[in-house]
This record gives structure tokens, C-alpha cells and sequence, in this order.
């Protein structure tokens, strides 16, 4: 760079440090698109109506889900239809008790849900 | 005479003879600014357009809740001691397709306007057999599938107090209500 004329290097170096601060927002601006999809995303895929179901059927009466082969046919036809894995448990009142309990699993493979659910 | 490199053709100028080298810094300066425009460019006009995945599924998630509503406010009794609308049309003797049908399409096409929705659907039940393998039974559709609709599926779980499948004695049983909805 002998020969040229360096007189105005620093408006040069400020040019640079200008230019390279605006490469950063621009990156920052660009990523923050990112963190928008990842959102919109996570809602999307979140099985709302799916665990709204399922926990509503089990819940909607503790006697009726609580029968071995209703516990059956929800949880074959989860995996079958829906690939999900269901397991529920129901504890009916007992004598002295007036609640009954449930213990619901939920399982996608994306989203994992378990709830632990008690009657009024 | 170029004030930078001195004239290649004179006797004195040390590069005479060879191949002139004194614009590779400019050369070099003009590639790295070039590049640097075109990142920039690159990123200011990727920075303007946000990409959510909402977009192309907004109209499918409303959809979906508006199936969704539809296959509660059936299997909702009208008291706690009577079945609901969606376990007398599964517990019947017979499966009341025809009664799914109309009370769905009505449902889901009611509008405050006058005109009502284009909503079409496809709808089946599944139950499970003795084997643990599930069979899927036609309920009632209100078009053929075609394949080319954009269609969303909607479920509901119904307990029903009837026997489903290969198990005659048992009752009762859960059977899954499936139903493929869309605009036509």
C-alpha cells in the first residue's frame, strides 16, 4: 500500500465498523424470524384436541372408563388410529371417599402429557 | 503517468517486463466489497419476509376446532341420565348414519349469515376386535373422497353401551369416531 494515499484511513475504518454493525442487525433481525416459526410451529404441532379427548372421555364418567375392556379398547385404538400411547388408571371412591382419581398418560412421540386428574 | 504504478512501457519502472501486479489490492478490495453487497443484500431482503408455519395452517386449525366443537356438542346429553346424541347414533340396533349425517352437516355449516358453509365431511367409527386389531367402519359421508380435498380429521372417543366387533357379550365398549372434514 505504498504508493497509495492513506490520508483518510480512519473514514475507511469507521466505513468498515458501520458496514459490519449493520451485518449484525441484519443477522439478529433475520434470526428473530426463526423464533417466530419455531413458535407458530410448537402450537401447531401440540395435540390439543387429542388430550382434550382423551381426558374428557376418561373423566366424563370414572364408572364407565374404568371397565378393563373400555381401558383396552382406548389404548389399542390410540396406538392404532391416533399413534399415540394411552395409559389410564381410574380409582373409584371407596367406601368413605367421595372423590374419584385418574392418572392419564398421553404420548406422541413429539409431545408427552401426564395428568393427574381428581373428581369434584 | 499513472500515479500508482508508474508506466509499464518505461525502461525504469521496476515492473517492466512482467506481467503489471498493481491492481491486485484494488482487485481484491473490489471482490470483497462486491461480496459483501451481495450478503447484505441477501439478508436485508430474507430480513423483510417472516416465515411462520401458521400461515399455510391457520385455516386448517380453525377447521379442525370447528369439527372438533361439532363432535362435543353431540356427544353432550342433554342431562346426566340420557345418552347422548352420538351414543344413540352408534348404540342404536342399527348405526344411524343418516341422522350423523344430518345433524353434522348442520352443525357445521351454520352461519350467521343466511347462506350456509361448504363444509363436507367423511365420517367413521372404529372399534376393537378380540385380536386387539381395530376395524374401521363407514358411519356416513355427505361426498365420495376423492383424494384431492384438503381435508382435516377430527375424533371423538364415545363410550357406548352396546357391543362393538367380535365381542358379542361385552358392553361397554369405547369406539373412536373419526371424521375427515373439509371446503368444497
Amino acid at each position: 500500500m505504498a504508493r497509495l494515499n492513506d490520508d483518510a484511513q480512519w473514514i475507511i475504518l469507521m466505513g468498515f465498523l458501520i458496514s459490519f454493525s449493520f451485518f449484525f442487525l441484519a443477522i439478529i433481525i433475520n434470526q428473530s424470524t426463526v423464533v417466530g416459526q419455531t413458535t407458530a410451529e410448537s402450537v401447531i404441532e401440540f395435540p390439543k384436541n387429542d388430550i382434550r379427548d382423551i381426558t374428557g372421555v376418561i373423566t366424563y364418567n370414572t364408572t364407565l372408563s374404568n371397565d378393563p375392556v373400555v381401558n383396552t379398547d382406548i389404548s389399542v385404538i390410540s396406538l392404532n388410529r391416533k399413534n399415540a400411547i394411552v395409559k389410564y388408571s381410574v380409582t373409584l371412591p371407596l367406601s368413605n371417599e367421595t372423590h374419584s382419581q385418574a392418572f392419564i398418560h398421553y404420548n406422541n412421540g413429539v409431545t408427552e402429557y401426564n395428568e393427574t386428574w381428581t373428581s369434584l | 503517468m499513472d500515479p500508482r504504478g508508474g508506466n509499464p512501457l518505461r525502461k525504469d519502472n521496476p515492473c517492466a517486463g512482467r506481467a503489471n501486479s498493481d491492481g491486485q489490492l484494488y482487485t481484491i478490495e473490489g471482490i470483497a466489497a462486491g461480496l459483501i453487497m451481495i450478503m447484505t443484500a441477501y439478508l436485508v431482503v430474507n430480513a423483510t419476509s417472516v416465515y411462520t408455519a401458521g400461515d399455510t395452517h391457520i385455516s386448517d386449525m380453525q377447521l379442525e376446532q370447528l369439527g372438533s366443537d361439532v363432535l362435543k356438542i353431540m356427544d353432550t346429553p342433554e342431562n346426566v341420565t340420557v345418552n347422548s346424541e352420538l351414543q344413540m347414533i352408534l348404540g342404536g340396533a342399527t348405526v344411524d348414519g343418516a341422522r350423523f349425517k344430518s345433524r353434522f352437516l348442520a352443525l357445521s355449516n351454520n352461519r350467521t349469515q343466511l347462506n350456509r358453509d361448504h363444509i363436507q365431511f367423511d365420517a367413521s367409527y372404529t372399534c376393537r376386535k378380540q385380536d386387539n386389531s381395530t376395524v374401521t367402519i363407514p358411519l356416513s359421508s355427505s361426498r365420495n373422497l376423492t383424494g384431492g380435498e384438503h381435508a382435516v380429521r377430527v375424533t371423538k372417543w364415545v363410550i357406548v353401551d352396546k357391543a362393538f366387533c367380535d365381542l358379542p357379550a361385552t358392553k361397554p365398549r369405547a369406539v373412536l369416531v373419526e371424521v375427515l372434514m373439509w371446503r368444497d
